[in-house]
């Protein structure tokens, strides 16, 4: 009898491994070992040293394109925020029918390729597009080009991963108490000092959220700052693909990669440790 | 404040609106390159992509290492998710972390990684490589939607059958699968179109062999600007469509015949 209890104990500690075996060996060969292998190049390719990133973290460009990449994520998340919180906001007050359907139509943009979202804003912003066909009518002849700039491809991101902000913001929004609002209310609170003093507190945990979401992925976005942005303006990303493609720079590609990865995973760290990595994606 | 929330959020659907809405046009358009509103209509660009083999190959490429990643990567994460969700063990945080891993990772850092490991494996340029790199990316996605409905999942039902006199494999196959049937639909859908959509790993290790649609589509917007990129859009934003839209044509069809379908 004894033997059977220790023999259940012993099974029911190894049951879970069993079953996490080959997700963890699979992940093991064919996701960490390619990663360590970057990390691995940034330091030997083409010769052994630390000369890489040495290039990488005083070099001019580089650090111009780093500088570039933190700007560009930091103004994509604040015109995520911008646009993002009023339409939650207006998802919340309207009637539930309304609210249903501008839901359906984030979710289809949500679903909807980066690729032909991307292709669609080369079509509005294109010489022969509506936008510039709009600015003519209006009476401005030689409208600026807007394709293949900074403009362009902020937009385009803006665009893209908006939905990520809107959806975190709603899902807090809705959960706020409309006795809350009303006996903020009763209390004296109006206009301008409701929304900051109670609003704005109960709605932090969505902006946190869906703030990080929309930084981090941004800090990595490779195809509509290629496709879209300007080639002088390039962002960590890109410089990548370059390395890679076109330089075979192995070394400089991969001592950017580490750099970026760091960063990334610093930031979700410290968001990993005060709200858990699971909630990220809500 | 708030009637100026509201109009500022009116303008924000008008601008979440209009890349989707401008597509469908374009796509039925005559001119040869990119230019609105369109001088005339025609089926032209759908001809043009459904006898194109450059459009085609890549379509189905795509479509074939999305099953099989979906395939491989619902067996590995299916049981690793119960062993989370049931067990407790040691080194079950670590584990939780190491699953969602892949999405902490910028996909161009793994593209460079990749591009090298599987160069020195023999497998850039082969529809398997791309296989084995999309099942990686698929794991955190995937493990995410089906813990959400193995967590709701009542346990007390499992016991009822067990004290029924059932053996685990019969509680298996007749409570636990069934009752999960739809989380581990929706997952696998999850982990289709995670590979489906997938572009940066995709350009740089699917080469002229395993060529993905999504790889296709950004050389030729790269280089072109092709049209026939407004019809692929066009059609995936159909197949998005309707699947958003089939779920509740389905179930408001149910309620119209009346009562709910056996089991």
């Amino acid at each position: 009898m004894g033997l059977s209890l220790s023999a259940l104990a012993e099974r029911k500690t190894l049951w879970p491994w069993l079953l996490l075996a080959p997700l963890t060996i699979y992940l093991a060969l064919f996701f960490l070992v390619p990663l360590v292998e970057v990390a691995i190049m940034s330091v030997t390719e083409p010769r052994p040293g630390l000369a890489n990133y040495e290039k990488v973290l005083t070099g001019s460009l580089y650090r111009k394109v780093f500088l570039n990449t933190f700007g560009t994520a930091l103004l994509v998340t604040l015109c995520c925020l911008l646009v993002g919180y009023p339409l939650a906001y207006l998802m919340s007050t309207v009637s539930k029918r309304a609210a249903m359907g501008i839901l359906l139509l984030i979710t289809m943009s949500f679903w909807t390729s980066f690729l032909v979202r991307t292709y669609a804003w080369m079509v509005l912003l294109g010489n022969n597009g509506p936008v510039v066909w709009l600015m003519q009518t209006l009476g401005i002849a030689e409208p600026p080009p807007l394709l293949f700039t900074r403009f362009s491809s902020t937009l385009a991101m803006v665009h893209i991963l908006a939905p990520y902000m809107i959806m975190n913001i709603y899902t807090v929004m809705q959960k706020i108490d409309p006795s809350l609002i009303r006996s903020a209310e009763s209390m004296g609170a109006y206009g301008k000092s409701l929304f900051r003093h109670v609003y704005l507190p109960l709605t932090a945990p969505g902006i946190a959220n869906g703030s990080v979401l929309v930084f981090v992925i941004c800090l990595g976005f490779y195809v509509t700052p290629v496709l879209l942005g300007s080639p002088r303006e390039q962002m960590a990303a890109g410089l990548i693909g370059n390395q890679i493609e076109q330089f075979l720079a192995f070394g400089l590609g991969s001592a950017m990669s580490i750099v970026l990865l760091v960063v990334t995973l610093v930031i979700l760290g410290i968001y990993h440790r005060r709200f858990g990595l699971d909630k990220l994606y809500g | 404040m708030n009637t100026l929330m509201r109009w500022i959020g009116i303008a924000v659907v008008i601008f979440i609106a209009a890349p989707l809405v401008i597509v469908v046009p374009m796509s039925f358009s005559t001119a040869a390159s990119l230019q609105f509103p369109p001088p005339g209509y025609s089926w032209g660009y759908y001809q043009q992509f459904f006898s194109d083999p450059s459009w085609l190959r890549p379509a189905w490429n795509s479509i074939y290492i999305a099953t099989m990643n979906t395939l491989l990567t619902m067996a590995l994460v299916v049981p690793a998710t119960f062993a989370l969700v049931r067990h407790k063990f040691w080194g079950k945080s670590f584990a939780n972390l190491m699953m969602m891993m892949p999405m902490a990772v910028p996909h161009i850092v793994m593209a460079v990684g990749y591009y090298s490991y599987f160069g020195e494996l023999k497998l850039v340029h082969s529809k398997l490589g791309v296989i084995l790199a999309h099942s990686c990316l698929s794991v955190p996605i995937t493990f995410l939607v089906l813990s959400a409905n193995l967590k709701g999942f009542d346990l007390t039902l499992e016991r009822a059958a067990r004290s029924l006199g059932a053996t685990p494999g019969q509680v298996f196959r007749h409570i636990t699968l069934p009752i999960l049937k739809p989380g581990l639909a929706i997952s696998a859908l999850f982990a289709f179109i995670q590979s489906f959509d997938e572009t940066v790993v995709a350009i740089f290790i699917s080469g002229r062999d395993a060529e993905t649609l999504p790889r296709k589509m950004f050389d030729s917007i790269r280089e072109e600007a092709d049209p026939v990129i407004a019809v692929i859009s066009t059609l995936l934003f159909a197949v998005v469509f309707a699947g958003l839209i089939a779920p509740s044509l389905i179930k408001g069809l149910r309620r119209m015949a009346g009562g709910t379908p056996s089991k």
